[in-house]
């Protein structure tokens, strides 16, 4: 009640200031056709697109405010306070770290890698060093694992595949390859992570079935038969079963001594903790610890899914529990416009920078300073390769070492091959352009698939960007511009010709793009499907695309634009969005007033729904329309969700539905119908779906019985207590979020 | 498995679902009876999204420009699987040897979309709607294929179906289509017979809804629930021999087949596989194109193994948006370009040959001077496989604006 007084308050104060915008507001309101919604309808409508979805008691709070009043609040998020959020978030420290600092906390392969190889000393710090020590035996053992492999399918090659592939020379050759395939996974880390382990596994299990008869034939003199096979292996069920035990012991210590228990392990006996904790098991030995001890214990097992873990947990809780929505909602729609994809390689820890640092920030404010932000974000630059894209007349596509010349002066176009020994290799291996930025910029993050550039843009683009890489990007380096690898001469960029100056090239064709009309009408569109219907009025998007283009690109500006447009307030655009899986979840959850303690729950059914927190694989993020979200596996996922999130079946939350409904005591059921689609669908609930839920109520023995046609067909095993039982609050609760009008905004 | 045991599962089954009277051809259905008179044809499409490299997938190793465009990343000649003296496979196309050799498996090079665009968005759009370079088509053509087939003897909510979270543009259309993510949770309330009265409320919901969009979806999903539920796929286990690789795709061709095995009238069905587009790295004969193409061939030859017989009246199309720079890029990768390859896979194939043109790597031969030139519309393979196979001759429907002429076609269905 004082918060929201406060935010009364607040309001008050913005009105009282007299700034210029309330005021347009108050005359655009006057304009509002006769025919307008009513002010809940309005209400409702705002939240709905506004928000992810109405809690209890916002729609009076709207309605109070005033709707107007309130969707200017909401555009001004700096205003709002947002403690509760914060403090939910208060025990994910890696949300507050930099990206230097996650990754020597919680290391990728490369860095395990380094300190393995003693190129990085091992960390002093207990914590720490027990993350690295897992890590560290676990590549060990993967490498021994490889090596068996090896050795086995090597010896099994011909006896398989009789005809084509020549025998000793495939096997000789194997090893190079190999070598070559770590490399090339450990500097592209993998987006596809599971294909090699599937390829293992296929050759484990066809060198254990065929192994005898290839013994005697093909094994390749220089080969000696390899010690048994499962040695190795019954040691490590051993010391499974072993540690299995341990941490069964474990759960018995009070919480504080349990993590000192677990850091005085031997390093076999933490890496059979960690793996006890896979697949999101231990949730005991979990209990009771601080937050940073839970943190550490997690990373032993994973350290970079506690960094992506935290950071889709922030996502779901920021949607859920933030009083900032509008700027959850435009971070969540810029996120997506410049789509990040977090299983590829460095980005797994770059992701949080990217979405605290450069999005939230920038997601109300101007389309350019967006644009060029994700342009330099190391996230980015990974993502879509530019980091490595180097001009093919580059001095370091020329080998010319760096020494020769300085840095911007002139150089020859000769090569110095006696100078590097490593000049050619480096060549090889870095020496030309990567279009995938270039082309994803024009059409994806400005002037649109339909935007008029050609080809030959695509490749200009791609020079102009050459140089602007990633410093350490395995180490959470930040953007640099690299002379030697940037494109010399001028670039033709659509049909304007961009002078020769190093890195100030890029941020030229990022400013042309950024005003380019073409990237008004984009992106004034993209809005617009997001905030109002898939196919929105054209007249509407011209308008916000004249917005865009006279207020420079202001986002706040171009969204003012829309939320006071008629086709916003339309009769037809009220509940005529489909909810992603994303807004449906965190509607459901919001519309209950849960507790969310624990929010990977409610990401992993994100996954099944086919919308994993930032795991969009194609630059093109998520489609915002209905015909992506609306099919049978899709329904069947949302009608489950519901039931089990109403049912308490969902877990890390807390949820009184009893209390939702009216009670305590447990109000009737017909009572708790109406309390609910109050609560739940403020109350604008279709006949079909009210009459359906009542036909359950009213007559349960009749309709809940399958009419089967064959009685002989009826099983003995039906026990006839489950389908006679009037439906509760519960499950009254999980029908209306899982009902038609619940998937609309 | 005992009449008694068989008879407890559907029951169970159909008692988790409840409501309505359920159709007694599904009984039969259930039994594994073929239906008399029922068209058993069906066609499986495979989308390769990311733009999977064709040049290294069916190799053109007798061209010594392939191994000048490619220093870095080109499969030796040793090491290619030979097909024909000209073309070899990847080696880890390994599992589609045995059925080239016994002449299942046909493979059309420099086929493709004609279409210049470069966006993966667009072009896989194109492919599935069937209309290159025309957005304004909203269908996909795998949908309008079923237009005018005589009707099967029972309408079946499996028709068409596409495995995975959402029915793609492919499939989308006026024939009701079903996604199913996994058929084992394709069920309200889950096994739990208390669900029972729930499943009851959302399908009157459903039913009724004045909601055009979200009426029709929930229709077909409550038709194909109680389907599902009556022939229980589950208890058709992966046939000896059928290895499916772990992961999504694997899985998903596995459960495609206990679909079709457990008789559920599947004419045309989807599939998709990502991981192909890479700019970087790519590797040669092992790496990341190995790694996705190791999946992708066991996973098909498995799902061909597990057919069995039900193989003789069905055909796999695979296709790919578009091509990758016939050149490796700066970083050990390619990038977007042209024509690709395309295998075709069944029981009336007339496969162990590579169909097509071959347009040659010679720099004026490539298109724009980069990619792989296009000889073959990806029209006339799946044309083929619409009016041979399927049975569907209007194809000027299916393929609206394209001059398909049956003549044309390569004739590698028999």
């Amino acid at each position: 009640m004082t918060s929201s007084l406060r935010k009364f308050g607040l309001l008050l104060m913005c009105v009282s200031l007299a700034c210029a915008v309330p005021r347009l507001l108050a005359k655009k309101k006057d304009k509002v056709p006769a025919s307008s919604p009513t002010e809940q309808k309005r209400a409702v409508h705002a939240l709905n697109r506004l928000t992810f979805g109405a809690r209890p008691g916002d729609v009076e709070q709207v309605m109070a405010t005033g709707v107007d009043a309130w969707i200017d609040s909401q555009l001004r998020p700096e205003r709002i306070p947002d403690n509760a959020v914060e403090s939910r978030l208060i025990s994910f420290r890696t949300l507050r770290m930099s990206s230097r600092e996650i990754v020597e906390e919680f290391p990728d392969n490369q860095m395990i890698k380094q300190v393995m190889d003693g190129k990085k000393p091992m960390p002093s710090d207990p914590a720490r060093r027990a993350v690295f020590q897992v890590q560290i035996a676990r590549l060990q053992d993967k490498k021994e694992d490889k090596k068996e492999e090896k050795k086995e399918s090597a010896a099994l090659v011909p006896a398989q595949a009789p005809a084509p592939v020549p025998g000793s020379p495939a096997a000789s050759d194997t090893a190079k390859t190999a070598e070559e395939l770590a490399a090339a996974a450990a500097a592209s880390g993998d987006a596809a992570g599971n294909a090699p382990n599937n390829l293992a596994d296929a050759n484990a299990m066809s060198a254990s079935s065929s192994a005898s008869t290839s013994e005697t034939s093909m094994a390749p003199p220089a080969e000696p038969k390899s010690t048994p096979v499962d040695d190795p292996e019954a040691r490590r069920r051993e010391d499974r079963l072993y540690a299995d035990l341990k941490v069964q012991g474990l759960i018995d210590f009070p919480p504080d001594q349990r993590y000192k228990k677990v850091m005085t392990m031997s390093a076999d006996e933490q890496v059979a903790f960690a793996d006890s904790l896979r697949g999101g098991k231990g949730q005991e030995v979990l209990a009771g610890l601080d937050p940073r001890q839970k943190e550490t214990l997690l990373a032993m097992n994973n350290p970079q899914a506690v960094v992506s873990d935290e950071l889709v947990q922030a996502k779901l809780l920021r949607a859920i529990y933030s009083e900032r929505q509008l700027e959850e909602v435009m971070t969540d729609f810029w996120f997506n416009h410049f789509n990040v994809f977090v299983n590829k390689g460095a980005d797994r820890v770059l992701l949080t920078n990217y979405e605290q640092d450069v999005i939230r920030p920038r997601a109300l404010g101007k389309f350019e300073d967006l644009l060029v932000a994700t342009a330099k974000s190391p996230a980015m630059l990974f993502y879509l390769d530019n980091w490595l894209s180097v001009g093919p007349r580059s001095m370091q596509a020329l080998g010319i070492p760096p020494r020769a010349v300085g840095p911007y002066g002139p150089y020859r176009p000769r090569r110095y091959p006696g100078r590097n020994p490593n000049a050619n290799e480096k060549r090889k291996a870095n020496s030309g352009l990567n279009e995938n930025y270039g082309r994803e910029l024009l059409e994806l993050h400005t002037l649109s698939v339909n935007g008029g550039y050609s080809q030959r843009d695509v490749t200009e683009v791609a020079k102009v960007f050459t140089g602007w890489t990633i410093d350490k990007p395995f180490e959470g380096g930040g953007f640099r511009f690299e002379p030697r690898m940037h494109e010399p001469g001028p670039k033709f960029v659509l049909g304007h010709r961009i002078k020769p100056k190093g890195e100030e090239e890029g941020r030229e064709v990022l400013r042309r793009l950024a005003t380019s009309p073409q990237t008004a009408h984009f992106i004034s569109l993209k809005l617009a499907q997001r905030f109002v219907s898939d196919d929105p009025p054209p007249a509407l998007v011209d308008r916000m695309a004249k917005t865009f283009e006279k207020k420079k690109g202001d986002i706040r500006e171009v969204l003012t634009t829309l939320f006071h447009s008629p086709e916003f307030w339309a009769d037809g655009t009220y509940r005529a969005k489909v909810k992603t899986p994303l807004e449906f979840v965190a509607s459901a959850v919001r519309a209950t007033g849960a507790d969310v303690d624990d929010a990977m729950p409610l990401a992993r059914k994100l996954g099944d729904m086919g919308m994993p927190l930032y795991g969009a694989q194609p630059p093109t993020g998520y489609s915002m329309k209905a015909d992506t979200w609306v099919s049978s596996s899709a329904l069947l996922n949302r009608m489950n969700f519901a039931l089990a999130l109403t049912s308490g079946k969902v877990h890390g939350m807390k949820l009184d539905v009893t209390q939702l409904a009216g009670g305590p005591p447990p109000p009737d059921a017909t009572s708790a119908l109406s309390a609910l689609e109050t609560k739940l669908l403020a109350a604008d609930v279709s006949k079909q779906t009210h009459d359906s839920i009542v036909a359950q109520i009213e007559a349960p023995a009749k309709t809940r019985a399958p009419d089967q046609p064959d009685k002989n067909k009826k099983s003995p095993q039906r026990k006839p207590a489950d389908v006679t039982r009037p439906p509760d609050a519960s499950t009254i609760a999980g029908l209306l979020l899982g009902s038609p009008e619940f998937q609309r905004k | 498995m005992s009449l008694t045991r068989r008879i407890f599962l559907r029951n169970s089954a159909l008692a988790v679902v409840g409501t309505a009277a359920v159709p007694s051809f599904l009984t039969r259905a259930a039994f594994g009876v073929a239906e008399g008179g029922m068209s058993n044809k069906r066609l499986v499409v495979i989308f390769q999204r990311g733009a999977a490299d064709g040049l290294n997938i069916v190799v053109p190793y007798a061209e010594p420009q392939y191994y000048a465009l490619r220093p870095s990343i080109n499969i030796p000649r040793k090491a290619v699987i030979d097909l024909d003296g000209r073309f070899g496979l990847h080696p880890s196309l390994a599992a589609f040897q045995p059925l080239w050799q016994q002449r299942h498996l046909a493979i059309v090079h420099a086929a493709g979309s004609p279409d210049t665009t470069r966006s993966h968005f667009d072009a896989q759009d194109f492919m599935e709607t069937g209309t290159p370079g025309v957005k304004a088509i909203e269908d996909g053509w795998l949908n309008r294929s079923l237009h005018n087939l005589p009707p099967l003897p029972q309408k079946s909510a499996f028709r068409a179906i596409a495995l995975g979270p959402s029915v793609p543009r492919i499939l989308s259309g006026s024939e009701p289509a079903v996604a199913m993510n996994n058929i084992n949770d394709f069920s309200v309330g889950g096994k739990n017979p208390k669900a029972s009265p729930a499943a009851n409320a959302f399908e009157a919901m459903y039913d009724h809804s004045s909601d055009s969009v979200l009426h029709g979806t929930g229709e077909e999903t409550f038709d194909a629930v109680k389907m599902l539920k009556a022939a229980d796929p589950g208890k058709y286990t992966a046939a000896a021999g059928a290895n499916y690789p772990k992961g999504r795709f694997g899985e998903s061709l596995r459960q495609l087949a206990q679909l079709i095995k457990a008789n559920l009238g599947v004419q045309v069905a989807f599939a998709d596989i990502g991981g192909w587009d890479h700019h970087v790295n790519e590797g040669a004969t092992e790496g990341q194109l190995a790694n996705v193409l190791s999946d992708f061939s066991q996973a098909l030859a498995a799902f061909w193994t597990d057919l069995g017989n039900l193989g003789e009246e069905t055909v796999v199309v695979t296709m790919s948006e578009f091509g990758r720079t016939a050149r490796e890029n700066g970083n050990r990768g390619t990038d977007h370009g042209h024509a690709n390859v395309m295998f075709v896979l069944g029981g009336p194939v007339k496969g162990g040959k590579v169909y097509g043109r071959w347009p040659g790597l010679d720099q004026s031969q490539l298109y724009e001077g980069r990619d792989l030139a296009l000889t073959t519309d990806f029209r006339q393979v799946i044309g083929e496989a619409v009016d041979r196979h399927m049975g569907n001759k209007n194809l000027a429907a299916v393929f609206p604006g394209f001059d398909i002429q049956p003549g044309k076609f390569l004739k590698l269905l028999g």
